[in-house]
C-alpha cells in the first residue's frame, strides 16, 4: 500500500476497511486508492476546507464539568465510514424490529395491560425500581403508540465484525445534526470521492421528522398541526442541534417560557397573540418538563403541560417515561421482549450482560471485575462507565463497593473489542475504535435514516467514543444496492 | 413570531443605539472642555448624566462630579446598568437569543464588537485619551446598523429591531434637547454659539445643520432641526417616522388599529406639524417633557401589545373567590 496507508496496522482488531491479511475490503478499495494518494499539501488544503465549513456553520457543543461550559467543535475525521448495501439491509431490519418492539413495550407499560409483565417476561419490581419509570405518564395515550418517535440505537461491531446493540437511547437521543452537517461538509471536502460512491442521502431528515411529528398530532388538531421544538435554551450543550432541527423543519424553536397552558391546551406567545400548539418535540428531560408534576424548581418547563397531554390536546414527543426502556438493566430483557411481542428472533443481538442483583451473576462479575465493563443503569453519555481492564485497583475497589451497596444500579458487560477504522492521525492513517448511532423515526410508520453518526475514539487505544469524552465523528456512507 | 424573540430584537436595537449615543455624548463633552470653553465643567458633566437619565443614580452613589469619575461611571462601572459596556453586552445577549433569526454577519459583527470591547483596558482608556475608545464604539455601532441593513430581510425581525433602535434614538435626541435647553433657561441666557454647536455635535448633526443654515446659529433653527428635520437621521421626527413604519409593517396593515400605532401616529403628527417659533415663545421644556412622556408610553404599549399579550395577563390574575370555593 502507498501514501497515507503505508504501514497501516490493523493491530489484530476487526478493521472496517481491511481484511485480516491487511488487504483492502472490496467496498473500500476505491476510497483507499483515492484518499491514500493525497499528497500532504492536498490533505492540508482539504482539512482547511473542512474546518472552514464547520466554523461557518457554528457547529459546537458544550462540555460540562469544566469551569465554564466550553464550546468545542466536534471534530470530523476526513475518512468516511462505508457500509455496504447488504450489511445495511440487515442492520436496518434489526433496528426497525427493535424499535418497534420497544415502542410496543412502552405503550404496553403506560397505556396497556402490562402484558409483558403479567406474562413474566420482565419482573415488575425491575420496572418499578427504574429511575426512568414515570407513573405520571400512565394512561396518557400517544397516537400510533409512537412513544419513542426518535430513537438512537448505539451499535458496535465486535471482534468478528458482527453488529450488536450496545445501548438504546429512547429519551432525547442527540447527534443527528452532526450526521447532516458532516455530510454537507464531506460533499465539499471530498466531492470527487463522494461522487465515485453511490451514497444514500440523509438530507431528507428534517422533512421525515416533521412528517412523523405531525402524524402523532392529537385528534383535535387541524389538518396542518403546529409543531414546535422545545429547548432548555442557549446554554444547553445540544442547543445547536435544537436550533438546527427547528430550522430544518421550518418550525418555531421555543423555550418553556414561550408556552402557556390554559384550559388544558398549550399555546405559544407570539407577537400576534396566543397560537395553539399541537405537537411538542421536546429536548428537555422528563424531570424538567412540568414543574406541577415533576421538579417544582424547574424553570425550563411549562406548568400544566402533563395535564394537557393527558387531556389529549397536545402530544409530547418523545413521550414521557421512555427512560424505563433504555434502562441498561431492562436492556438485558430486550431480546426476550422481541421474541415475546413478535415471535421472531432478534436480528441484532445484545452484548452479553450480567444482572448484578442475581447473586450468582454478581459473584461471577465481582470475581472478574477487571475483565468487564461496569455501567450505571440510568446514565447516558458515557458518564460513570468503568472499563475493568483499564481501571486502577482503587477504581475497581470503589466500583465493587458501589455494586455491593446498590446492585440494581449497575450492570456488567463483556468488553467488546470494538471494530477499528482508518483515521487520519497527523500525516498518516491509524486504526481507531468506532461505533455507530443510527436514528430511527417512528410516527405512523418506521423509518431508519441510512447510516447515522459514526463516533470515533480519537485517543489511541481508547474505547470511549462519546463527544463529551474526547470523541470525534465520521461521515457514514451507506452504499446503495447495485441494482437500485 | 415568538413574543420573546421580538422582545429580544427590540431591546438589542435599543441597547446598540444607547451605546452609540453614550459614546458620542461622552466624546463631545470631553472635547468641549479640552477647548477650554466658557462655562462650568461640572455643570456639563452633570448635564450629560441627566441626558442619560442617570444623574440621580450618580449622586446617590456619592461619587465626585468630575470628568474621569463620570466617564468611568458611564463606560464600565458595574454599579451602573446603563454603561457602554453593559449596553454592548446586553445587545449581544439579546441577539444571541435570536441567533437563528438574524444573519450570520450580524451575529459575527456584534460578537466581534463585544470581544473587542472586552479585550480593552477601559479604565486605562478613560484616564488616558478616551477619544479612540469613543470613536471605536461609534464606528462599531454604525457598522452594526450597516450590517443589519445590508444583510437582513425586511421581515418581522428587522422591524422589531429597527423599532427599538429608532424609538431609543428619538428619546436620546429629545433628552439632549431637553437638558441643553433647560440649562439655558435656568441660566437666563439664549446660549452661545459653542453651546449649540456642541449640542448639534452630540447628535452628529453639526455638519448637516451647517449646510442647511449656513452661518446662522439661531436657537429656533437648532431646535427645529433636531426636533423635526424630516431628512436628518437623528432628529426626533425621523426616529418616530421610522418607528411608525416598522410598526405598521408588524401589524400588516396601514390602518392604525393597535394602541402603539395610535399613540405613535398621534405623537408623530404632533411633532411633524409643530410651529417652532410659537413653541419657543412659550416653555419649550414643557412640550419636550410631554413628548418624552408620550414616547415612553408608546414603548410601554409595545411591551403589553406584542411581548405580553393581554389574554395571558388575565390568565395569571387569580380570582380570589376561587380559592375559598
Amino acid at each position: 500500500m502507498e501514501g497515507l496507508f503505508t504501514d497501516y496496522d490493523t493491530g489484530g482488531f476487526f478493521d472496517e476497511a481491511h481484511d485480516d491479511d491487511g488487504s483492502a475490503r472490496s467496498h473500500y478499495q476505491a476510497l483507499i486508492a483515492q484518499v491514500g494518494g493525497f499528497p500532504p499539501a492536498e490533505l492540508d488544503r482539504r482539512e482547511k476546507l473542512r474546518d472552514e465549513a464547520f466554523r461557518t456553520a457554528g457547529i459546537t457543543f458544550t462540555v460540562y464539568g469544566e469551569t465554564e461550559g466550553v464550546e468545542r467543535t466536534f471534530p470530523m475525521d476526513l475518512v468516511p465510514r462505508l457500509i455496504p448495501a447488504d450489511e445495511w439491509k440487515t442492520v436496518e431490519a434489526g433496528l426497525a424490529q427493535r424499535v418497534t418492539v420497544l415502542n410496543r413495550f412502552l405503550d404496553d407499560l403506560y397505556n396497556g395491560e402490562r402484558a409483558a409483565v403479567r406474562d413474566g417476561i420482565v419482573p415488575w419490581w425491575l420496572i418499578a425500581s427504574s429511575d426512568g419509570f414515570c407513573r405520571e405518564a400512565a394512561g396518557i395515550p400517544v397516537p400510533h403508540g409512537a412513544r419513542c418517535l426518535v430513537a438512537g440505537v448505539d451499535i458496535v461491531r465486535d471482534g468478528n465484525g458482527d453488529y450488536c446493540v450496545l445501548e438504546d437511547n429512547l429519551r432525547n437521543p442527540s447527534g443527528i445534526s452532526y450526521v447532516l452537517e458532516n455530510r454537507q461538509a464531506m460533499t465539499r471536502v471530498l466531492p470527487k470521492v463522494f461522487a465515485n460512491h453511490r451514497v444514500r442521502p440523509v438530507d431528507h431528515y428534517g422533512l421525515s421528522l416533521l412528517h412523523a411529528l405531525q402524524s402523532v398530532a392529537p385528534p383535535s388538531a387541524s389538518d396542518d398541526p403546529t409543531v414546535v421544538v422545545l429547548t432548555p435554551g442557549v446554554f444547553n450543550s445540544a442547543y445547536f442541534e435544537h436550533a438546527f432541527l427547528a430550522r430544518q423543519m421550518g418550525v418555531e424553536l421555543v423555550e418553556g417560557r414561550d408556552l402557556v397552558v390554559d384550559d388544558h391546551t398549550v399555546a405559544m406567545r407570539t407577537t400576534q397573540g396566543m397560537k395553539r400548539v399541537d405537537v411538542i418535540y421536546r429536548r428537555i428531560d422528563d424531570d424538567f418538563l412540568d414543574p406541577v408534576v415533576f421538579r417544582p424548581d424547574s424553570t425550563l418547563g411549562v406548568p400544566g403541560l402533563m395535564a394537557a397531554a393527558r387531556a389529549q390536546t397536545v402530544t409530547i414527543a418523545n413521550a414521557v417515561g421512555n427512560g424505563v426502556a433504555d434502562d441498561k438493566a431492562v436492556y438485558a430483557y430486550v431480546p426476550d421482549l422481541i421474541r415475546y411481542y413478535t415471535g421472531e428472533e432478534p436480528i441484532l443481538p445484545n452484548i452479553e450482560t450480567y444482572l448484578l442483583w442475581e447473586p450468582e451473576q454478581r459473584a461471577h462479575v465481582l470475581d472478574r471485575l477487571d475483565q468487564l465493563v461496569i455501567k450505571p443503569v440510568a446514565e447516558a453519555g458515557g458518564y460513570g462507565v468503568v472499563i475493568g481492564p483499564k481501571a486502577t485497583d482503587a477504581e475497581l475497589a470503589e466500583c465493587r463497593a458501589q455494586i455491593e451497596a446498590d446492585p440494581r444500579n449497575y450492570i456488567a458487560q463483556e468488553v467488546v473489542q470494538l471494530s477499528r477504522h482508518p483515521t487520519l492521525v497527523d500525516d498518516h492513517m491509524e486504526g481507531r475504535h468506532i461505533d455507530l448511532r443510527p436514528f430511527v423515526l417512528c410516527g405512523d410508520k418506521v423509518e431508519v435514516i441510512p447510516g447515522g453518526l459514526t463516533r470515533v475514539a480519537l485517543t489511541k487505544g481508547s474505547l470511549i467514543v462519546n463527544s463529551s469524552q474526547g470523541g470525534g465523528s465520521k461521515d457514514t456512507w451507506v452504499l446503495a444496492p447495485e441494482d437500485a | 413570531m415568538l413574543a420573546r424573540h421580538a422582545e429580544s430584537l427590540f431591546w438589542a436595537g435599543r441597547h446598540i443605539e444607547r451605546a452609540e449615543s453614550t459614546a458620542r455624548l461622552l466624546d463631545v463633552t470631553y472635547h468641549t472642555h479640552l477647548e477650554a470653553m466658557a462655562g462650568s465643567e461640572t455643570a456639563s458633566w452633570h448635564d450629560l448624566l441627566k441626558i442619560l437619565h442617570v444623574d440621580l443614580a450618580f449622586s446617590e452613589s456619592e461619587r465626585i462630579l468630575k470628568a474621569d469619575v463620570v466617564s468611568e461611571f458611564l463606560v464600565f462601572d458595574p454599579s451602573n446598568p446603563g454603561t457602554i459596556r453593559s449596553n454592548v453586552t446586553q445587545a449581544r445577549e439579546n441577539l444571541r437569543a435570536v441567533r437563528e433569526l438574524i444573519s450570520t454577519e450580524m451575529w459575527e459583527a456584534v460578537n466581534a464588537f463585544h470581544l473587542r470591547l472586552s479585550a480593552r483596558d477601559l479604565s486605562d482608556d478613560v484616564r488616558g485619551e478616551p477619544h479612540e475608545l469613543y470613536a471605536m464604539v461609534r464606528t462599531q455601532c454604525q457598522a452594526l446598523a450597516g450590517v443589519a441593513s445590508e444583510t437582513m430581510p425586511r421581515d418581522e425581525c428587522w422591524n422589531f429591531l429597527s423599532l427599538g433602535w429608532m424609538l431609543e434614538r428619538s428619546v436620546m435626541t429629545l433628552r439632549l434637547l431637553l437638558v441643553r435647553y433647560s440649562q439655558l433657561v435656568s441660566a437666563g441666557a439664549t446660549g452661545g454659539f459653542h453651546h449649540w454647536v456642541s449640542t448639534l455635535k452630540s447628535a452628529s448633526g453639526s455638519e448637516a445643520f451647517r449646510r442647511r443654515y449656513r452661518a446662522s446659529m439661531d436657537p429656533a433653527d437648532v431646535v427645529a432641526f433636531l426636533l423635526m428635520a424630516r431628512d436628518f437621521p437623528r432628529s426626533v421626527l425621523f426616529g418616530l417616522q421610522a418607528a411608525e413604519k416598522a410598526l405598521s409593517w408588524i401589524d400588516g396593515t396601514s390602518s392604525p388599529n393597535t394602541r402603539p400605532q395610535r399613540l405613535l401616529g398621534r405623537l408623530r403628527a404632533d411633532v411633524e406639524f409643530l410651529d417652532v417659533r410659537e413653541l419657543l415663545s412659550g416653555d419649550l421644556s414643557v412640550y419636550l417633557d410631554m413628548v418624552e412622556h408620550d414616547i415612553r408610553q408608546v414603548a410601554e404599549s409595545i411591551e403589553t401589545t406584542y411581548f405580553r399579550s393581554t389574554d395571558e395577563t388575565a390568565l395569571h390574575v387569580l380570582d380570589p373567590t376561587m380559592v375559598w370555593r
